[in-house]
């Protein structure tokens, strides 16, 4: 799989990173997230933080119906680090809110909506 | 305590002074002794909110922007009322409901796979799967397989069952009752005009969660109806929900609204970031400015969102992007299924994403929302089993749990009726 993942100039040292972690739905990111561990959380983490505000720099000149492949797979990345990034920095690297209502019986409605749509 | 008296007043929001209570009036009101937990725990109670409560009071069942064109339909399966309620918008434009309900024999006319349905009818018209019958979008019986082979059948009269169904602000609510004692907006009473004049019709990207609760509904409800859990239920996912105040509190017949201030959620780094994304831009930021005159009405800085509760079983937290950062405002709606199955939604509405990192920056608001809503279902199967227990005849509630305790009266008074 790693070899058909293309990232926009600048981010392509992430591309393992993106074969791991980018999906297009919530659904499917939610399943990679509950099987991560803190191990998992804390390398996401500090492999992108630091270029999140460059990536978003980057999302934002682009229209959600006019990205191509590449930056198609740096927004689902991103939407996967939007959701990932609390497991690192608020639940100690659980990746189960602590203290919570199991997750998989919560049911988005949009679930398996691809997220740029 | 936002004191009117001694602050500078938005325009308007004098209009409102009269729902305005201190605690002490809460407490001389309302009374200050524990509550029966007897509405939760007795499965006979329950029978009689179906009939005196859920049957006779409006009910909301959809936004007008999840049918946005001629002929978009939603199916809401209501157990509480025994109804499968088709919300439809008509050629005509208008949103009637109607009972999902074939006149022919009963079948459902539209077939439903869950609580919800959607889809758009074609032509105007919606056709029953089991013979074929097909009814206007707008409820009369239009054609019939084979009807000459009806010995009789006078299909003037063979229309979809109409319900009761009326929108304010975009929110479509229905009433069982044939025909209603109050127009919606008699039901509504003030809380129409203290909540009205917000653009809730923009913010169409709405993320909604459910689930099935092994509760009576009322846990469900009562457990998002106050701010005294934050710092204690959310120390995990809103560590930077300081200094919360829950104040201003209101009572407006049936309904109760109150404030929630407090400093930001912006605690961890992504957060500021992703926060910063959204308040950079005009669409998301913080617009204190659209909140009705009535809520924050001294335009407190620390403004975060107005928790009321629409009798009977509705919350709308109107936030205008000052609590989470780019939420234009939340729903929650607490739906029995039985006695102690309760299923509740949660939706999140945002106004839409402009660019990526918009929309990546609202998934994480709305990642750190439904985590603390995680930590609130928590608790509420385990409420419910303490309660039927027998262990506790009674609630404990503070001034925050106000909204309980208004609740639970409008309920007595309704079933009284």
């Amino acid at each position: 799989m790693t070899d058909t993942i293309t990232l926009p100039a600048g981010f392509e040292d992430l591309t393992e990173l993106a074969a791991h972690w980018a999906r297009a739905t919530e659904n499917a990111r939610s399943a990679i997230r509950w099987s991560a561990s803190a191990q998992d959380f804390a390398a996401f983490y500090t492999a992108f933080m630091p270029r999140l505000r460059t990536a978003l720099d980057l999302l934002e000149q682009i229209p959600l119906d006019a990205m191509d492949a590449a930056q198609t797979n740096l927004f689902e990345l991103a939407c996967a680090f939007a959701e990932a990034a609390p497991h690192h920095e608020l639940y100690g690297g659980s990746a189960d809110v602590p203290h919570s209502f199991s997750a998989r019986r919560f049911v988005p409605g949009h679930g398996d909506t691809a997220s740029r749509l | 305590m936002t004191d009117p008296a001694s602050a500078t007043l938005k325009p308007g929001a004098e209009k409102f002074a009269h729902l305005g209570r201190s605690v002490a009036a809460i407490r001389a009101e309302l009374g200050t002794a524990p509550v029966s937990v007897d509405a939760i725990r007795d499965p006979a109670i329950y029978e009689r909110e179906r009939e005196k409560i859920f049957r006779r009071t409006w009910l909301k069942v959809a936004t007008t922007s999840e049918l946005p064109a001629i002929g978009d339909y939603k199916v809401k399966d209501l157990p509480v009322v025994d109804a499968s309620v088709l919300i439809v918008r008509g050629k005509d434009g208008v949103v009637r409901a109607f009972h999902n309900v074939c006149t022919h024999r009963g079948n459902k006319v539209v077939p439903t796979s869950d609580a919800e349905t959607f889809g758009r009818a074609r032509a105007g018209v919606v056709t029953c799967r089991f013979h074929g019958w097909v009814f206007g979008t707008d409820g009369p019986l239009r054609s019939v397989p084979l009807e000459d082979h009806f010995g009789t059948l006078d299909k003037a009269c063979l229309g979809l069952r109409e319900i009761a169904c009326d929108t304010w602000e975009g929110f479509v609510f229905i009433n069982m009752a044939d025909p209603p004692e109050q127009t919606l907006a008699e039901y509504l009473g003030d809380f129409g005009t203290l909540f009205g004049g917000y653009p809730y019709a923009e913010a169409t990207t709405a993320y909604r969660y459910y689930t099935v609760l092994e509760c009576n509904w009322k846990v469900a409800l009562y457990a998002f109806s106050e701010g005294y859990h934050v710092p204690t239920i959310h120390a995990g996912s809103l560590p930077g929900f300081r200094g919360i105040e829950h104040s201003d509190f209101k009572l407006i017949g049936p309904h109760a609204s109150s404030t929630i201030y407090g400093l930001g959620m912006e605690a961890a780094a992504s957060t500021a970031e992703f926060a910063r994304v959204l308040h950079g831009s005009a669409a998301h930021a913080p617009h204190p400015e659209q909140v009705p005159p009535g809520i924050n009405p001294t335009r407190r800085a620390d403004f975060q969102f107005e928790l009321p509760n629409v009798f009977p079983n509705l919350l709308i937290h109107l936030a205008a992007g000052c609590g989470y950062p780019g939420m234009a405002f939340f729903t929650h709606q607490f739906w029995p299924l039985d006695h102690g199955r309760t299923l509740w939604e949660g939706i999140n509405y945002f106004r839409p994403a402009r660019n990526a990192a918009e929309r990546v920056a609202q998934l994480h608001v709305n990642a750190l929302h439904r985590n603390a809503w995680l930590e609130d279902t928590a608790t509420m199967e385990d409420t419910f089993t303490g309660i039927r227990s027998g262990a506790v005849d009674t609630m404990q509630l503070m001034d925050q749990e106000f909204l309980i305790r208004h609740a639970a009266r409008t309920l007595d008074r309704y079933l009284a009726a």
